[in-house]
């Protein structure tokens, strides 16, 4: 790739993920963030909580599973034992925007956890998820234009298993379909392990759950390489833009510790910049790994040139004129060879 | 091998003081049970003074820190639990009368039918002990049970005439889905709540209570789908007591038929039962600010190693704020050997 | 072990008054219930124990030497073979002659006429093996620890090899006998065995596991409270016995919850041993492992796919032994693994068993060590020759 592609590349991607995660231009009005036991989302919740804050938008929690608000809450709603219904009535009161007062907060409006709610008994058949998530970004009250514009951010556990359903489409697939951003993600260290495997060719390593260890939920330690800079979240992100195409992309969240919460720069990468995973390339490219030994194993560059100038016998022949054309054998008969009609057809 | 101290070096950072309103799971598989792990929770909470002996002392009255425990067991009884906090130096019975302890009891009559005509006519009651079993003259020390009637709340909940107290709360499920659930939810919360006001007389603070649920994943497996009790249903039931307590451990099992079955690279399709359990440890595991997982070793079992412990931290870890800075543990990954004194050895590989 | 066939002569009479109760008990440290014959205290930790009704899963139970009360043994066995049945069947056996409560499950009463045939207590046997295995001892003595594996818990246990069958000895004939050596091929006859109660599989209008569950609550409450009670459940969950909705998950595990409560009520004194085949319910699905969870104990028995005389003499550490008949694994055991794991010697070993007339028996599985080399000796030796062996592999 041209250098100019990957700066502009750079630019223009780093841009996206700024805008989406700042929740600009309600540029994702539904973001699905797919994480695991391995890498769970809570950095990336807490890091569109501060941008949020920055940016003075009014933060919603829905809870499934969070017992304690966040800090930067701004409205802490326990879904607990709530039908969906109560969960949108709720949602909708917790702010109010004042018509008299400035002009509308947007708002974000964050799920902890979707899959219980996917997997309840509970719900009846009337429920769908569809319906559900979208009366949050377009309420139905009368009052629409003034409602405020709000982004929802869900979370989905992948390694909870829910219940087959063996002719609706499972709900991640709903989902993922629904979303116009979905970030997957992964734990740093985890990447850069799989990546040394590749490079070698290495079987990539599995982690945690996917081992299928008796008795492993996780396997996250806190230092599984030995390199405390292997901190740090991918966001494999996939953007969906209104004209339909997509946009891929690997980012790097780096830990929260490393940034002043009030920091307004970017602070995500993209991954292919960072040092660990893509090391700077060497200037020389004839350092290539030769095997050391006593004997000179090297070309100089004229036996190289020689050697590709040696024409090689029949090169000709090679050149065939057309299919079955390439190896004839040419002989010529001698007075002591019979010539059979049969066999010695030419 | 010397006698071990009640708790290892090792283990103490992870085991002491869960924080405020923190969720800790102790996954167990079969051949490495947890409950070893449990006592060392328990020990740590309750035996909180450093120099005065359980029998003859008072206990956790000097401690800055007042906490106690309710000890809620769906597949072990009060014997066990009594018993083998004995052999660690915690005189559970005691604790209860000082009302440090509750003990509520999961496993004698959850599944129970009705049948004596005793029995109460709503959910979770207390019921009285054992109508059909005439107490006869026994052999064994007799475990005296006072009936306690159901509508006494729960003043009548601690026996401080018994000698041994036996289990005071029996948990009952009946009925179907959440309404079964929060039958045994109210009388799990009702015991937390008395314990937290039941303070001596000294200072009048509501004391932290920590809550350790055991196997809870046993009732999801036992009800299932048909009975309307889900992954979901379970996971908020557990979440409704760790509203009402300070801190919650929560063990479950971690076997491979109940965990991986369900997960995307099994080879056959699950039952209801492993999906439901795998969704409802690894949604417990994503709520979880520090994850225990004990599992046998891998070579093999060996002589002087009972099983691996390993420390994660769990799906919710770093949701508070400056819990960085507080939780001053590390993930880790240790052997341990349970010996036959009761005592435990943890120590890493190769040591 | 092929020498233990010769000493059992023993009359069955002598022994089926288990009731002398002498004073002088050196071995009864805990007030335990000291009366009631079959109930022993645990060496390990004083709790009491009775015993399985074959000396060697005794043995193998963490070192209680025996199956402590209010525990459940669950046996698994792979394959349409019955050897979990013959235990099963010696754990009967065994109650009948103590005068315990045996409750079976679903069987009808020709199974109880089916138990084996009583030979004598078993510790009598053993001391008779221990003493010829002094002798036998300085041609094979590094088989001794094997042979003590046998043995009686007491030696066993002891830490200096000898001193502890001498004092058994001495005991030997003060103290009822706690394990009975049992004949598969003969019938037991016993002024008890009609003390056995049938829990049939019928239907009624509640779920069958329930109804089964409150007739065995019943048959506990109305017996006096110092009888101690055996529930034996063959085949459990075996659908040509059961009905199929019994084995979902919300039928069989609340049943062996209550079960479990059951058992652990300190006013009961009861075991259990289940049955179940593998090849219906196999380890692998998360019920059965419930199922093991629920349980104290697990042993699962995997019987060699051949005939025993394909295999004559490669499992067999020496060739006085019988070849062993599949391997047992333990893969929970009572008490034990509820306390953590670890610390117990048997813990670590592979283990087979022979299943023959007279007993069940589990010893250290071990190939012999040079099969490979004996082979080639019989060979070179007989090379002209081929033995019958060798034309039979």
């Amino acid at each position: 790739m041209a250098p100019s592609n990957i700066s502009h590349r750079q630019t223009h991607n780093l841009l996206l993920i700024s805008k989406l995660l700042s929740l600009r231009d309600t540029a994702s009005p539904l973001t699905l963030l797919l994480d695991s036991l391995e890498q769970p989302a809570t950095p990336l919740i807490k890091e569109y909580i501060r941008r949020a804050r920055l940016s003075k938008v009014h933060v919603t929690l829905i809870a499934f599973e969070t017992l304690k608000p966040l800090d930067g809450v701004d409205a802490f709603i326990s879904a607990r034992r709530k039908s969906p219904s109560d969960i949108v009535k709720e949602v909708s009161a917790a702010y109010r925007p004042d018509s008299s007062n400035s002009p509308n907060r947007r708002r974000l409006i964050l799920i902890d956890s979707i899959n219980p709610l996917l997997h309840s008994t509970r719900l009846d058949n009337s429920f769908q998820l569809s319906t559900f998530l979208s009366s949050f970004i377009v309420p139905t009250s009368l009052s629409a234009s003034s409602q405020p514009e709000a982004s929802l951010v869900i979370t989905f556990h992948q390694d909870v298993p829910g219940r087959p359903s063996p002719y609706s489409p499972p709900p991640l697939s709903i989902l993922t379909y629904l979303a116009t951003t979905v970030i997957k993600l992964h734990s740093f260290s985890h990447i850069l392990a799989q990546k040394v495997a590749r490079d070698r060719s290495l079987v990539p390593p599995v982690f945690g759950l996917e081992e299928e260890q008796d008795g492993v939920l996780l396997s996250r330690l806190d230092k599984p390489i030995g390199k405390d800079s292997a901190e740090g979240v991918v966001l494999e992100m996939e953007y969906r833009r209104k004209s339909g195409r997509g946009v891929l992309e690997w980012y790097l969240l780096p830990p929260a510790s490393r940034y002043p919460a009030t920091q307004v720069r970017e602070i995500v990468t993209l991954l292919d910049d960072h040092p660990l995973y893509r090391p700077p390339l060497d200037d020389d490219a004839g350092d290539e790994e030769e095997p050391e030994s006593t004997f000179e194993l090297r070309l100089t560059e004229r036996q190289r040139r020689d050697r590709e100038g040696v024409v090689l016998p029949y090169f000709d022949a090679q050149q065939g004129h057309g299919p079955g054309e390439g190896g004839r054998i040419l002989y010529d008969m001698g007075e002591e060879d019979d010539f059979d009609e049969e066999e010695d057809e030419i | 091998m010397p006698s071990q101290p009640p708790l290892p070096h090792l283990l103490t950072p992870y085991v002491t003081s869960p924080p405020q309103a923190s969720l800790t799971i102790l996954s167990s598989v079969l051949g490495a049970t947890s409950n070893w792990l449990v006592l060392r929770f328990l020990y740590a909470a309750l035996y909180a003074s450093p120099a005065s002996g359980v029998g003859h002392g008072v206990l956790g009255v000097e401690a800055g820190k007042k906490r106690k425990v309710v000890l809620v067991s769906f597949l072990r009884g009060w014997e066990f639990w009594r018993s083998e906090a004995k052999r660690l130096g915690l005189d559970l019975a005691r604790l209860i009368e000082k009302r440090q302890f509750a003990f509520v009891d999961g496993l004698s009559e959850l599944f129970s039918s009705p049948n004596a005509p005793t029995q109460p006519q709503y959910p979770g009651a207390r019921i009285p002990p054992r109508t059909t079993l005439p107490l006869r003259s026994q052999p064994g020390p007799p475990r005296l049970r006072q009936p306690v009637s159901p509508s006494a709340g729960g003043d009548e909940l601690l026996n401080p005439t018994t000698k041994e107290p036996g289990p005071v709360k029996r948990l009952h499920l009946s009925g179907c889905g959440i309404v079964a659930l929060d039958g045994i939810e109210k009388e799990i919360i009702a015991v937390i709540n008395q314990l937290k006001t039941s303070t001596p007389a000294e200072d009048g603070e509501v004391s932290e209570v920590l809550l350790v649920v055991d196997q809870p994943d046993m009732l999801l497996a036992a009800t299932g789908p048909s009975k309307a009790i889900g992954a979901t249903e379970m996971g908020e039931w557990i979440l409704g007591l760790q509203q009402a307590a300070s801190a919650t451990i929560v063990t479950i099992s971690a076997d491979s038929p109940l965990i991986h079955n369900a997960s995307a690279f099994a080879h056959q399709p699950a039952t209801p039962l492993e999906t439901g359990h795998a969704a409802f440890a690894v949604g417990l595991a994503h709520r979880a600010e520090k994850v225990m997982q004990l599992r046998n070793l891998e070579t093999g079992a060996a002589r002087d190693v009972s099983g691996v412990l390993r420390v994660s931290k769990g799906g919710a870890w770093g949701q508070r704020e400056g819990a960085e800075a507080e939780g001053s543990w590390e993930e880790k990954e240790v052997l341990y050997f349970v010996q036959r004194d009761g005592g435990v050895s943890v120590f890493g590989r190769g040591e | 072990m092929s020498f233990r066939k010769r000493n059992i002569g023993l009359s069955t009479g002598s022994d089926r008054t288990p009731t002398s109760d002498s004073p002088a008990q050196p071995q009864q440290a805990t007030p335990s219930p000291p009366s009631t014959p079959g109930v022993r205290p645990s060496p390990d930790d004083g709790r009491p124990t009775t015993s399985t009704g074959s000396p060697s899963l005794d043995n193998l139970l963490a070192g209680h030497g025996g199956l402590p009360i209010g525990k459940t043994l669950l046996l698994e066995e792979n394959g349409t073979t019955d050897f979990a049945g013959a235990l099963l069947r010696y754990y009967a056996a065994e109650g009948v002659v103590q005068d315990q409560k045996v409750h079976v499950i679903g069987m009808p009463e020709q199974w109880g006429r089916s138990l084996p045939g009583l030979i004598g207590p078993a510790e009598a046997a053993d001391e008779k093996v221990d003493r010829r295995k002094n002798d036998r001892m300085k041609i094979a003595w590094r088989y001794e620890r094997l042979g003590e594996f046998g043995a009686g818990v007491a030696g066993a246990r002891a830490t200096s090899g000898d001193q502890s069958p001498s004092s058994a000895d001495n005991n030997l004939d003060k103290q009822p006998a706690f394990c009975h050596a049992f004949d598969l091929t003969k019938r037991l006859t016993h002024p008890s065995i009609s003390n056995i109660s049938y829990i049939p599989i019928t239907r009624s209008s509640e779920p069958l596991l329930v109804s089964i569950q409150r007739k065995l609550q019943a048959l506990v409450a109305s017996s006096p409270p110092s009888t101690v009670h055996r529930i034996v459940i063959p085949s459990f969950l075996n659908p040509t016995l059961y009905p199929p909705e019994v084995s979902q998950p919300e039928h069989v595990l609340p049943f062996l919850h209550s079960l479990r409560a059951l058992m652990s009520l300190p006013t009961s004194r009861i075991t259990a041993m289940i049955t179940i085949p593998l090849s219906l319910f196999p380890r692998s699905s998360g019920l059965m492992r419930w199922m093991e969870i629920l349980s104290d104990g697990v042993v699962e028995l995997c019987p060699f796919p051949h005939s025993s005389d394909a295999l004559s003499t490669s499992g067999a550490a020496t060739s006085h032994e019988e070849p062993p008949q599949g391997m047992l694994k333990t893969h929970r055991l009572p008490v034990l693994h509820e306390r953590g794991g670890g610390s117990d010697q048997n813990i670590g070993q592979d283990w087979a068993f022979t299943l023959s007339r007279r007993k069940f028996e589990i010893k250290p599985f071990s190939l012999p060590p040079a099969e490979g080399d004996k082979e080639a000796q019989d060979n070179a030796r007989s090379d002209k020759m081929p033995k019958k062996e060798d034309l039979e592999f």
